[in-house]
């Protein structure tokens, strides 16, 4: 076994991945590009939708759950696999792109919806008296009470969201979207650079995944309640 | 009520009866390994030797941080290597096994730790006045009583361990997704019409009828046992 590695990070060849590191650049533009419209999107769903569902808006809220239980009770692959080969079906022409931002917001969407709801319901009933009795409608409670400190508890679980939408991408493989697990992963099939390759990869989304972490913790410690709620 | 069409029930029946167990046993396997491996981890992760915590926590953070599918392909495509005496070559369904546990194993292994963590030191006081070593006050005193707590986030990990087995398909293990597709592929080249939305729906209706009632089931877990 020892023998093996040797031989493996002997044969471990960095100029390779400089070779190929404008294929690889794409492949991470096309990632990032999903992934900002998946994030963007699934705030302004979450944000609506956990609004919403935390009110208890009649007939949206409960649109609302349905949405939430079954995108969260089926596997993401088979929904974008169902939206890129139904849509078509349904007279709807799609491209990989399309089904690529769509997909992943409306997955992230539900798993925000929820982040809000909850974050939202965590405002003391006290407070929102409060609003009301400074004779606040209830849409001026929710902007300048609900909001700012729901909004505050939501935030760390919905990053956690955002990192989701983030790894996920890496499933549009099976549409053959050219993100960067696509691309990496056909440049090895093609040259059998199997460890330069996956390299790439775990680099790229150990880097960006740990600095969201990261980002969490600190906005943890930044935006807590200056008064225990 | 629409008429089942002719088609339906012979691409519904394959699917269920060669995709579903596949998916079951993948879902079975990953479970079973991640829990075991991540009890021990998450156990020992709350010794206070810091190199220790240091490797556990790397190995909770890498498989965390990787996207599972990138997991799955790289052990796919792993040339064979040598263990010892035995030459290994996974194939498609280890490695979605494999795959799936490393990362099943780094969830439970945090759940675990923060269980661990939340049982009062005075249970471990009474245990060692017992007589009972480190492993005798885990294996029977603490780890019990975390396993109470551990219960609803192990059913949600059983949910979401379910749904990634179709990360599998990827590498082209027959689960559900994967027979779906090819029945799919097949009415394309006969008849030219796929009919993706009713297969693809099925294949969504067959994982909903199995997660949503474990989904409930976690809940219903939470608010009485936490």
């Amino acid at each position: 076994m020892f023998h093996t590695r040797v031989e493996i990070l002997a044969a471990f060849d960095t100029a390779f991945i400089w070779e190929n590191r404008e294929e690889l650049w794409e492949g991470f533009k096309n990632t990032m590009k999903a992934a900002a419209i998946g994030v963007a999107g699934s705030f302004v769903i979450g944000l609506l939708m956990g609004a919403a569902r935390a009110q208890r808006i009649p007939v949206i809220s409960q649109i609302g759950g349905a949405y939430v239980e079954v995108i969260r009770n089926t596997p993401i692959l088979v929904q974008i696999i169902f939206l890129f080969y139904g849509l078509p079906q349904l007279g709807y022409r799609v491209d990989a792109f399309t089904v690529a931002w769509l997909s992943i917001t409306i997955w992230g969407g539900a798993f925000n919806t929820e982040n809000f709801r909850a974050g939202f319901e965590a405002v003391p009933t006290r407070l929102r008296e409060a609003g009301y009795a400074l004779g606040f409608s209830p849409l001026q409670t929710f902007v300048n009470v609900t909001l700012p400190i729901g909004g505050r508890i939501a935030l760390p679980s919905s990053i956690n969201t955002y990192i989701s939408v983030l790894k996920n991408t890496s499933l549009l493989i099976a549409i053959t979207y050219p993100e960067l697990t696509t691309v990496a992963n056909g440049i090895q099939a093609n040259t059998f650079k199997t460890f330069e390759m996956f390299a790439v990869l775990a680099v790229v989304y150990l880097a960006v995944v740990w600095t969201l972490s990261a980002l969490i913790r600190l906005l943890e410690a930044r935006l807590a309640l200056p008064e225990r709620v | 009520m629409p008429e089942i069409p002719d088609w339906f029930r012979p691409v519904a029946e394959y699917m269920l009866r060669e995709g579903l167990p596949e998916t079951l046993k993948i879902a079975a396997v990953a479970v079973t390994a991640s829990t075991l491996i991540g009890l021990v981890l998450g156990t020992l992760m709350t010794i206070n030797f810091l190199p220790l915590r240091s490797v556990i926590r790397l190995y909770i953070e890498v498989w965390r941080g990787i996207p599972i599918l990138v997991t799955v392909l790289f052990i796919y495509w792993l040339p064979a290597f040598e263990l010892g005496p035995f030459r290994v070559q996974m194939n498609a369904y280890a490695s979605a096994a494999v795959g799936l546990t490393l990362w099943g194993s780094a969830q439970v292994a945090e759940a675990t730790r923060g269980a661990v963590r939340s049982i009062p030191k005075e249970q471990h006081e009474a245990a060692a006045a017992l007589g009972l070593g480190w492993i005798g006050r885990h294996v029977f005193v603490i780890v019990p009583q975390a396993l109470r707590r551990l219960l609803p986030p192990m059913v949600g990990l059983l949910v979401n361990i379910i749904q990634n087995t179709t990360i599998a398909f990827v590498i082209g293990v027959s689960e559900l997704l994967e027979t779906g597709n090819r029945q799919f592929e097949n009415l394309t080249l006969q008849t030219g019409n796929g009919h993706p939305f009713t297969i693809f729906g099925f294949v969504l209706v067959v994982f909903f009828i199995i997660s949503f009632p474990l989904t409930l089931l976690a809940r219903y877990l939470e608010r009485r046992l936490v």
